[in-house]
């Protein structure tokens, strides 16, 4: 259908449009028209993606300035579906319009999934593809080849040098099949053709790290203009994710590995000095004109990158003390060397990077500046060299990434040692954490650049929270409802079991008998009364395994078995997934099942249970941290010193994003309908945490249930559903035909003259006596309200008092 | 685990052997090992009190032979001996040259001179019997010569370490204050809402009237009062600040340049525009114009007279006063186009004005701004 957002048109490619997707499309224009970053949650399942995508499409082709739009998201899964969705809406818009746009939209993903050379894409690993693809596609392989050296090479890459680079591609969508499809036809490398032809395509679909990890932005992203719009998909979660791309955990392990790389280095050195020692000579030239110099030849191919140097480093020289090749080294050695001994220490230590930075200077003579060279220097060196085998270094550019990291940032960022695994543990295995405590740091750079970031999910509630962790400002900020025309899905929460005890996850509680009973009836009733699909999420492995030993010695999955087949989550990958695929065929052949799975699993994220594969979800307990963690101490202490952000709040805050993102699960789509049980006592007071449409949908009546209670609004929902219900009730309230939609829209223009007008009939004098009398009126009602002839002052001087006391 | 630890001693059996006497962890778990900067040679403890407690004695290593004392020996900071060697030389070398960067003109002439020390450091770590004797005889060299700077210097960089770790104290001291304060809040924040419950819990069963008024009424003392507190907090907040920016004052003795305060934008780049040399006036008498200045239609458009005369006047000036030989000496090229007018133009001007005040007419200079 087609309609017009103020001036805009816009194409979407299903008859029919849900109200909400239509408010996320003028929201979203609001946004890009000002200029600025928004925060959006739109209920899941209600087609955010298209929506998304074909008002940004529709923006690009109207406006002349045909801003490119960078669309992030989580995982190959999310990157293939959008993709597959700018097909669609593409294929739709050349119908409608009658001819084809210019337009390219691309996808681009790992090494790992898009090669093609025949024995490259055998390697089970990501790693060791990136490295072998890198040995065959390097400048100077190809250099090596000109001088007729009998070197392996790639065809697939080099036969991209015989087309114009801007043009390795026809215009269109590709999706990661068509591109792998395209490239085998004609011999031609996709994950190549995609990384240049980004600077000429209108859609760019990638994962967050191409734009967050500043290692691979400062390569991928680089070239990306400023007025870009970006968007963050499904980003919940993106302050963990910032926040990981920062960090580095360093063991002895690597320590050792990283001697091994740097005395390979030395080795290279000295056979280089004998063979080539122009090649090194010319490097040193470089490196005394300054870092800018040596990089000019930087490409694609170089195979680390500097983590978030401020760019007036970059222009500044190369301190002279790391300058020579063997100099380097051995500093190189020198701070491995130290490391190597403060992990030998047995007590757990935390320090900040300056006092870090101090300590070593103390007993190694390494001054701050050299260490902040350390990562670009070492880039430097291994392309000098030619080394082709890259992994043999890969704890080495660690070692150096870290010592780059501790010496830029002094503030968010702290070293935490911890020299056992856990507490009880006698074998010390040390690990040497780096952690970035503010989530700011890494996502500054992509704020400072584009001028518009869209932030958006289905979860990602309390909005407020996210531009005060990430530092920026919102121009939009908007949660949007869920429009039903039947309430198809039931939120419960469930605080005490049938015997009235209050159920519970707290630490306290959590192992009491009849805490663990009162759970394990509530899963028996709903695995007899739930249909197909049913999944449990638990809050932690341990406690999971726990309570699941529990209900075994109970004869509580004896009961349940009659009912359902059941399968757990583990934390191994290959597992869980043939767990999930038993479980899916259970639910299809009208066995159904029980999944018991853990709410920071991979199952919480970005699997689905539509329809018959999840008709319940059930919360047990509220998912909190583990928070014994120092990591997370130290991030909370961090979050309320810096962005007074008490504890408890992020606490809470994450534990029901998490909440919400598990009850996401179930519903996909207005045709699906599921129970949502939130079971623990603490939900009732966080019930303000959760996103608007499942808030909304929360009756007052269902927040303090009991076992049997929750077990008869069930059946009554699941009744109510049963009955028919055609497509054609849904119309005009939760699916808008065009008809529909330019209703609203006359609505809404009446409205908004009407109250023109009314502003206009009324003089600038009677507005103001308007004005007062409003004011008046509020008063009025205000101190009508007061019942106890409070007034305004009065609360004031017996809150005085009290506070006197 | 046990594993992990066997192969760590596969790794590096000295670890865990005396070389000297081979008695080793197992037999002796208080195993320790001592060097001497003399040789860096290891042994443990035990064999340290053996051979040297009688006084100064020669290695026990063969081939070795360097008179030790047991004041020499202590602890290795590293387990490479080779570096925890060249650290101490880097020690040594240090003391000597510790010059600072701002004493030096430019970063390439700081840089040389880092790369010229690393050197040094290098030929007394790996190089040979002679460049190591050479490498000793600069160094000494270099000390005799700038006995007095080194001295300089290295009370600089003590009082330097010094003004830091006073630094890092006192931020410590005062997160470890935002930290006591933090939790008090959060105590009194408590206290208070269990005391509203108290007091609403009274009024309820002593006064009559609507009891969820009274609730309500509770709830929104309560509001208000944590707002109030916040916001008490924020200011507070605000003030620690500015306080800890006094205190870090210190700090700044070093290099930390006051953010430039941001100055409106100015589109002409400073130069001014105000008319030197004529007065615009309200009105000018002229009778072509009198049309425009009556007739409603011209006004209703927008149309200004007061534009039009400025623009007229800056016109009409606005060749005036403008020294182009000035100009082109000022810049030290010729410029070729200018050179036909040059001299006619400087004729006027120099008939009009004193040579002596060519700065106020760059402003003339400028295009058209309109």
């Amino acid at each position: 259908m087609k309609f017009n957002i103020g001036d805009l048109p816009v194409l979407f490619p299903y008859p029919r449009i849900y109200p909400e997707q239509y408010a996320y499309m003028c929201d979203l224009k609001k946004t890009l028209d000002a200029g600025g970053h928004c925060v959006l949650e739109m209920p899941s399942g209600t087609g955010k993606t298209v929506s998304l995508l074909s008002l940004i499409v529709a923006y690009q082709q109207y406006y002349p300035e045909h801003r490119k739009l960078i669309y992030c998201s989580r995982t190959m899964s999310e990157i293939e579906k959008a993709l597959a969705e700018l097909k669609a809406l593409m294929k739709y818009r050349e119908e409608q319009l009658g001819y084809k746009e210019d337009f390219r939209g691309l996808g681009l993903t790992s090494r790992k999934n898009l090669c093609l050379h025949p024995s490259v894409k055998r390697e089970k690993s990501g790693a060791v593809v990136d490295a072998r693809c890198r040995s065959l596609t390097a400048g100077f392989v190809k250099e090596k080849k000109a001088r007729g050296e009998d070197v392996p090479v790639c065809i697939y890459h080099d036969n991209l040098d015989l087309l114009e680079p801007h043009n390795l591609i026809p215009n269109g969508v590709w999706t990661l099949d068509g591109i792998m499809r395209y490239g085998e036809e004609h011999k031609q490398c996709p994950y190549f053709t995609s990384r240049r032809m980004m600077s000429f395509c209108n859609v760019i679909i990638y994962s967050y790290h191409y734009l967050l990890d500043p290692k691979i932005a400062e390569r991928v992203s680089k070239e990306l203009s400023k007025d870009c719009i970006v968007v963050f998909d499904e980003a919940h979660n993106i302050d963990n994710v910032c926040i990981e791309a920062l960090s580095t955990d360093i063991t002895e392990d690597s320590l050792r590995k990283a001697t091994r790389g740097a005395q390979n280095l030395e080795r290279k050195i000295a056979e280089m000095k004998d063979s080539d020692a122009d090649k090194l000579k010319t490097e040193y030239a470089k490196l005394v004109e300054g870092l800018r110099d040596a990089d000019e030849a930087r490409e694609e191919d170089a195979f680390m990158s500097n983590p978030a140097l401020p760019d007036d480093l970059l222009k500044e020289a190369v301190p002279g003390n790391i300058r020579r090749a063997e100099h380097f080294v051995a500093f190189l050695k020198r701070f491995v060397e130290y490391l190597k001994t403060r992990m030998k220490v047995r007590q757990v230590i935390s320090e900040t990077p300056p006092s870090f930075l101090a300590h070593l200077k103390e007993y190694t003579f390494i001054e701050k500046k050299p260490l902040r060279f350390c990562a670009e220097r070492l880039t430097s060196l291994v392309r000098t060299l030619e080394l082709t085998n890259i992994e043999d270094y890969q704890p080495l550019q660690e070692v150096a990434t870290f010592a780059t990291l501790v010496a830029t940032y002094e503030k968010g960022f702290l070293l935490i040692l911890e020299p056992y695994e856990s507490d009880t543990a006698e074998v010390p295995n040390p690990v040497l954490h780096f952690t970035c405590l503010d989530a700011a740091i890494a996502i500054k750079p992509v704020f400072d650049r584009f001028s518009s970031v869209i932030i958006t999910s289905g979860t990602i509630s309390p909005l407020e929270m996210y531009p005060k962790m990430l530092g920026f400002t919102t121009v939009v900020q908007e949660s949007y409802s869920m429009t039903l025309a039947r309430r198809s899905f039931l939120p419960m929460i469930v605080t005490r079991g049938s015997d009235q005890v209050a159920i519970s996850s707290g630490f306290q509680v959590r192992n009491e008998p009849s805490v663990v009973r009162n759970y394990g009836n509530l899963l028996t009733e709903f695995s007899k009364l739930t249909p197909d699909g049913m999944v449990v999420f638990f809050p932690s492995y341990l406690y999971m395994e726990s309570i699941i030993s529990m209900w075994q010695g109970m004869g509580i999955l004896d009961e349940v078995w009659k009912y359902k087949l059941i399968l757990v989550e583990t934390p191994d990958a290959q597992e869980t997934s043939v767990a999930l695929e038993t479980y899916r065929t259970a639910c299809c052949n009208g066995r159904g099942a029980i999944l018991l799975c853990v709410a920071r699993g991979k199952v919480s994220e970005g699997i689905d249970f539509d329809h018959q594969y999840g008709r319940t979800v059930l919360c047990i307990g509220v998912p909190f941290q583990y928070t014994e963690s120092r990591i997370l101490k130290a991030r909370l202490e961090f979050l309320r010193e810096t962005y007074r952000i008490r504890e408890n709040d992020f606490l809470s805050f994450d534990a029901m994003r998490h909440a919400a993102q598990c009850l996401g699960r179930v519903l996909r789509g207005k045709d699906d309908y599921g129970i949502m049980v939130l079971a623990d006592r603490r939900f009732l007071k966080k019930r303000n945490q959760l996103p608007k449409w499942i808030n909304q949908a929360l009756l007052d009546s269902e927040v303090n249930l009991s076992t049997d209670m929750a077990v008869g609004s069930a059946k009554k929902f699941l009744k109510g559903m049963a009955q028919p219900f055609k497509p054609r009730d849904q119309e005009g309230i939760s699916t808008w035909s065009i008809r529909d939609l330019e209703n609203f829209k006359e609505k809404q223009e009446e409205e908004s003259i009407r109250q023109l007008r009314e502003a206009q009939t009324a003089g600038a004098g009677v507005v103001d006596q308007h004005m007062e009398g409003v004011r008046n009126g509020n008063e009025e009602t205000v101190t009508r309200g007061d019942e106890y002839g409070f007034d305004d002052d009065e609360l004031e001087a017996s809150m005085m008092e009290l506070d006197g006391h | 685990m046990s594993r992990n630890a066997i192969s760590r001693l596969g790794d590096n059996p000295s670890d865990d052997i005396c070389p000297v006497c081979k008695s080793n962890r197992y037999l002796n778990p208080s195993l320790q090992f001592l060097i001497n900067p003399e040789c860096y040679h290891k042994m443990c403890s035990t064999c340290v009190d053996r051979i040297f407690t009688s006084g100064p004695a020669s290695c026990p290593v063969p081939r070795c032979g360097k008179t030790l004392r047991k004041r020499g020996f202590h602890k290795a900071f590293f387990a490479d001996l080779k570096i925890e060697r060249e650290v101490d030389v880097r020690k040594r070398v240090g003391a000597v040259f510790n010059r600072r960067q701002d004493e030096f003109e430019t970063l390439l002439d700081w840089n040389n001179y880092l790369e010229e020390v690393e050197g040094l450091v290098f030929d007394i770590v790996e190089g040979d019997a002679k460049t190591r004797a050479q490498a000793e005889e600069k160094l000494k060299a270099y000390k005799e010569a700038n006995s007095g700077e080194i001295e300089m210097n290295t009370r600089l960089g003590l009082e330097e370490g010094e003004l830091e770790k006073r630094r890092e104290k006192a931020e410590r001291e005062a997160a470890r204050q935002r930290r006591l304060a933090a939790l008090k809040e959060e105590e009194e924040e408590k206290a208070d809402l269990l005391k509203n419950r108290k007091e609403v819990l009274d009024r309820l069963a002593t006064e009559d009237g609507d009891a969820n008024a009274i609730a309500m009424q509770a709830q929104k003392v309560i509001l208000k009062k944590s707002s109030a507190r916040r916001n008490l907090a924020d200011t507070q907040m605000e003030t620690n600040k500015s306080a800890m920016d006094s205190g870090l004052t210190i700090r700044g003795l070093k290099k930390k340049e006051a953010p430039v305060v941001e100055k409106p934008y100015d589109p002409f780049g400073g130069v001014d525009l105000t008319p030197s040399r004529y007065v615009l006036q309200e009105s000018y008498d002229s009778e072509w114009l009198g049309n425009a200045k009556r007739d409603m239609r011209h006004m209703a458009g927008g149309y200004s007279l007061q534009e039009y005369y400025a623009r007229t006047m800056f016109e009409a000036f606005s060749g005036l006063g403008v020294f182009i030989e000035d100009e082109v000496a000022d810049r030290g090229q010729p410029a070729p186009p200018a050179v036909g007018t040059t001299p006619a133009v400087g004729a006027i001007a120099s008939g009009e004005e004193p040579q002596s005040k060519p700065k106020p007419q760059y402003k003339m200079e400028s295009d058209d701004v309109f």
